[in-house]
């Protein structure tokens, strides 16, 4: 009887003892995670408003025109997202290809010794500073290129009609294509590493049972592996974009920074990170200020929608692993 | 796993050590005919005698393996007959499955698992450098513990190793599809699906799937590994049933956990322990005249 009693009583003292603390814990922590929400809130409050003269002033115009003159205060967002969105693509178009051959190696060809050390190379990409990126671009990287891979693009696609407007004029060394290489180099090391991330969620068996069948081990990649991740793989591609499109520093060092579309992708050019990078500091009209905080607005809507995307495919793809 | 076949046996038993292979227990005289009523054929006649000695279509002589620096298998040589089944048992981590890894050389896929000796199918030892590893699992065929159909439809799981080796027309293929199916008393409950995925059939139905998979490129040996283990009564039994029909035409090596269906479906039955084959012999003699004591323990159910 007694026992039951001081049981009871100790239960109780212990339901007691917990109610507070967790409460009182529950409450930060919902705090913490409201703070973020705030923060986010507060980052689009603040674009919207700051972006809302040079809309108002400029319209939907503000999209389609290339115009970028502080004296007339004439603005257009339309190089910059142009910039933008082309050196991203040059970045992926190089950076998908090289980071499926990386994780493919490390995940099925890579002998074990191998993997590790390789793996953490190419993660290390990650952790060099973007400045660093820049500077390196600058000096090593685009005197290379003015040299050797300009002229070469220059004489070959350059003459293709058609094309050839694309590779055509002087070779600058800086301009939009180097900064599409940079950034290609900077985000090879997110997109293969989740790569293989999902290349590793394949299950043994289901590639024993293709190799069993007497499948080569491209054959196995592309008809099994590939088509079981695909949906990872997409999910990492737009990861990687996401990056791209919205890193400066490095890119501000190698674009050249010119507020023109130049058909050719040798010539220098803009992007939007670069252009407010550039230009917060002279900005000294307030329609000019209103014009970069605009156009950090739409980089953040687009970086928004590209992870946005890559989150909903990530979230479908674990779902099917956990079926 | 307690058979019903092995409990009494066990309860009867002596004291470890006092049978010997020559002196036969009644409990063993019992169990032989256990084991044939058992059998889904019992052949007519009270038979004296195999027929005819069986051809040899897989030898295997001398055959050490490796896990990095832990040996698994121990100079195992044993014969693996054409148009017979052979099952392999023995308690988990005997080697029985790592056996029948070496057989199509999967276990390659991983760095650091290594064989040794010879393993010849007809009279190629398919354990030399340099051989044509796709060609090799062409003419062997394996079915794993789960089924692993691949993410596509039923059509293209089966034609999926048939267009690894061939270009046919779409005719034939279907063609192909269908014998397949039937082969693996599969047709009759897909025929009218075959484009949906094979992600949405049944594990019986898809372990059947994966056995058509298999057969569809046509191979002359297949490797089951516990091909029943993951399925319930009524699909295991179908297997069982389709084994008995595939002997006709395949040599096939069986990995069971499951010792009634080794008495069941084998001819031949190889019992490894440790890595070791203790023994191997036809199956009606392991269950009925084992000749070794470690043998007759674990198909009495005394250990494992």
């Amino acid at each position: 009887m007694s026992a039951e009693g001081t049981a009871l009583a100790r239960g109780a003292a212990r339901a007691r003892r917990g109610t507070l603390p967790d409460r009182a814990f529950h409450a930060l922590t919902l705090l913490f995670a409201l703070l973020v929400l705030l923060i986010l809130s507060g980052v689009v409050f603040a674009l919207i408003s700051g972006a809302l003269p040079a809309l108002g002033e400029f319209g939907f115009g503000f999209l389609t025109t290339q115009a970028w003159n502080p004296v007339t205060e004439k603005f257009g967002a339309l190089a910059p997202i142009y910039g933008t969105l082309v050196t991203s693509a040059i970045a992926m178009l190089i950076a998908i290809p090289v980071a499926f051959g990386v994780a493919l190696f490390i995940t099925e060809l890579s002998p074990n010794w191998l993997k590790r050390p390789l793996a953490t190379m190419i993660e290390l990409l990650a952790a060099i500073p973007s400045i660093i990126y820049g500077i390196w671009g600058l000096f090593v990287l685009a005197p290379f290129v003015q040299q050797y891979i300009q002229p070469a693009l220059i004489e070959t696609l350059g003459q293709i009609p058609g094309i050839g407007l694309l590779f055509a004029g002087p070779p600058l060394g800086i301009g939009v294509l180097t900064a599409g290489f940079i950034l290609a180099i900077m985000v090879l090391p997110f997109i293969s590493s989740i790569m293989r991330e999902v290349f590793e969620t394949v299950p043994a068996v289901l590639k024993e049972s293709t190799y069993a069948l007497g499948a080569t081990t491209t054959e196995v990649v592309w008809q099994v592996v590939l088509p079981y991740t695909r949906l990872g793989v997409v999910g990492g591609i737009l990861l990687g974009l996401g990056r791209a499109l919205g890193e400066t520093m490095a890119v501000t060092f190698v674009i050249g920074n010119s507020h023109r579309i130049h058909a050719s992708i040798l010539q220098p050019g803009t992007t939007i990170s670069a252009a407010l990078a550039n230009e917060f500091t002279e900005a000294v009209g307030d329609l000019y200020l209103s014009s970069l905080i605009a156009l950090g607005l739409i980089l953040f809507a687009i970086t928004f929608i590209v992870l946005a995307l890559a989150k909903l495919l990530l979230l479908r793809l674990d779902r099917q692993a956990g079926r | 796993m307690n058979s019903p076949l092995a409990r009494p046996l066990a309860s009867e038993m002596g004291p470890p050590g006092s049978p010997t292979p020559s002196t036969l227990s009644p409990a063993h005289r019992a169990a032989a005919t256990t084991v044939r009523s058992l059998r889904p054929e019992p052949s007519a006649g009270g038979d004296p005698a195999p027929v005819a000695a069986p051809a040899v279509k897989v030898d295997i002589r001398n055959v050490n393996f490796f896990y990095g620096q832990a040996q698994a298998l121990r100079d195992i040589s044993l014969a693996l007959y054409d148009r017979r089944v052979t099952a392999f048992i023995g308690p988990s981590g005997c080697g029985k499955s790592t056996l029948l890894r070496i057989l199509n050389r999967i276990y390659e896929l991983y760095p650091g698992q290594v064989a040794t000796g010879e393993v010849l199918v007809d009279g190629e030892n398919i354990l030399a450098p340099g051989l044509d590893l796709n060609r090799l699992r062409a003419k062997i065929g394996m079915v794993f513990q789960k089924p692993t159909p691949f993410p596509m439809s039923i059509y293209d799981n089966i034609t999926f190793g048939i267009r690894l080796y061939e270009k046919l027309p779409k005719a034939e293929l279907d063609d192909r599809v269908e014998s397949a199916l039937r082969r693996a008393a599969l047709w009759g409950e897909v025929k009218d699906k075959l484009r949906q995925s094979g992600l949405g059939l049944s594990g019986g139905q898809q372990q059947r799937l994966c056995i058509a998979r298999a057969i569809a490129i046509e191979p002359e040996i297949l490797l089951l590994d516990e091909p029943a283990s993951a399925l319930d009564p009524i699909s295991t039994q179908r297997i069982e049933e389709l084994i008995a029909e595939l002997k006709t035409d395949y040599c096939i090596a069986l990995v069971t956990h499951n010792m009634q269906q080794a008495a069941r479906s084998s001819d031949y039955t190889a019992f490894l322990y440790l890595g070791e084959l203790i023994e191997f012999d036809e199956t009606e003699r392991i269950f009925t005249h084992p000749k070794v004591r470690r043998t007759e323990d674990y198909i009495t159910g005394r250990f494992g």
